[in-house]
């Protein structure tokens, strides 16, 4: 193995080697690998979003968002034409893609999506069930998650009462940054009355809005099926940027 | 980056422009709502609105746009505003602070345009309106 050798401030470091011995090289060897993904993003492609994907590169770049990457999350669709392969590369960006559909609880966060599931239902119908949409997903290795459920009339917690508890949900958005008053605050509670893991994304849908929410992994990870393998692990920490 | 500009050759990418505290008064909406011959209670009076179902006296949309196409007149006087697009995600009550800002998101120095994230936040920082905007300034 080849070592070599670096001055880094006050310390030595020796990068590749086996022995590490100053302080910054145990802390850099006790170092795991993070990524954090703003799981919850819209662009030009949904009706209501006025972002275009390069703008969202420039912008992390030029505002030095702490965020790796983001997944597009169009409203009642899957993106499969797009191609942001080149896009990532140049800005060294992970650009991942997802939807958000609608269900009798409200809004829903669809990671890992394929052809098999996009078969299963129509994602442009608004009143999908829930439960019909988590079944689908663990059949094609998917994954479903409520998005802003603290939101009036679009989250899930507004249709507790008349629909009760779904069955199969383990994750639900607990940070999203468009949420106003204390929607949050309802979304955690309820994801902690009911046992459910928190993410986070910033619902930005416009360029500056970007990474104002996220999830942070303990993890690396550059795919779709990747971020699905990630969810599942059920290692993963809601973060907020707002200011 | 200058209060204002007179040319894209000065505009940056991510640059915010001065943002401004509209005049969000029901002095105001019934103002505008006699120019424009709107006369509706849901613009100039809290308990009228308030029977309407609202929270209170909401500030009309195209006011609302007319403070963000302001904000860029303020920033670039020799601007053409192109196009606001705008998203009304809650109502922008009036007789409540609010804040208008812009930042700059994409330049085309070809076309001499620029493209600005705007948004309308009340006092808590809620997005109650946010959208677009698209201006052409001189070379």
């Amino acid at each position: 193995m080849r070592t070599a050798r670096r001055a880094v401030g006050d310390f030595d470091v020796r990068i590749g080697g086996r022995s590490v011995e100053t302080p910054l090289g145990k802390q850099l060897q006790k170092a795991k690998p993070t990524v954090i993904l703003d799981l919850h993003t819209h662009s030009i492609k949904s009706d209501d979003g006025r972002a275009k994907v390069q703008n969202y590169c420039q912008w992390i770049r030029a505002k030095s968002v702490p965020i790796d990457g983001f997944v597009l999350t169009e409203h009642r669709q899957f993106d499969f034409e797009s191609d942001y392969s080149e896009l990532a590369s140049k800005f060294g960006i992970t650009i991942l893609k997802g939807a958000e559909v609608e269900t009798e609880y409200g809004h829903v966060l669809v990671f890992g999506v394929n052809e098999g599931l996009y078969d299963e239902f129509d994602f442009t119908t608004i009143g999908l069930s829930l439960e019909n949409v988590i079944e689908k997903c663990e059949k094609h290795g998917a994954l479903a998650a409520p998005c802003h459920p603290g939101r009036p009339r679009v989250g899930m917690v507004a249709h507790l009462e008349e629909h009760g508890i779904p069955n199969g949900v383990r994750i639900v958005e607990t940070k999203n940054g468009g949420s106003r008053g204390n929607e949050d605050d309802v979304a955690a509670k309820m994801a902690e009355d009911l046992g459910y893991l928190g993410i986070g994304g910033s619902d930005s849908h416009i360029v500056s809005h970007i990474g104002r929410c996220a999830t942070r992994f303990p993890t690396t990870l550059a795919t779709e099926g990747e971020l699905v393998e990630a969810l599942k692990a059920e290692e993963f920490e809601a973060i907020s940027n707002k200011h | 980056m200058p209060d204002t500009v007179s040319n894209i050759g000065e505009v940056e990418f991510g640059s915010e422009l001065p943002s401004f505290a509209p005049d969000t008064s029901t002095d105001n909406t019934k103002r505008f709502g006699k120019y424009v011959g709107w006369d509706s209670p849901r613009f100039t009076d809290h308990e009228g609105a308030r029977k309407e179902g609202l929270p209170g006296a909401i500030v009309p949309g195209v006011l609302s746009q007319g403070f963000l196409g302001a904000m860029i007149h303020r920033w670039a006087p020799d601007a053409e505003i192109i196009a606001i697009d705008t998203v009304f995600r809650a109502p922008v009550l009036a007789d409540a602070p609010h804040t208008i800002t812009g930042t700059v998101t994409d330049i085309d120095e070809d076309e001499g345009t620029v493209e600005i994230d705007i948004t309308i936040t009340n006092e808590a920082g809620e997005n109650r309106v946010f959208g677009t905007a698209t201006a052409k300034l001189p070379k």
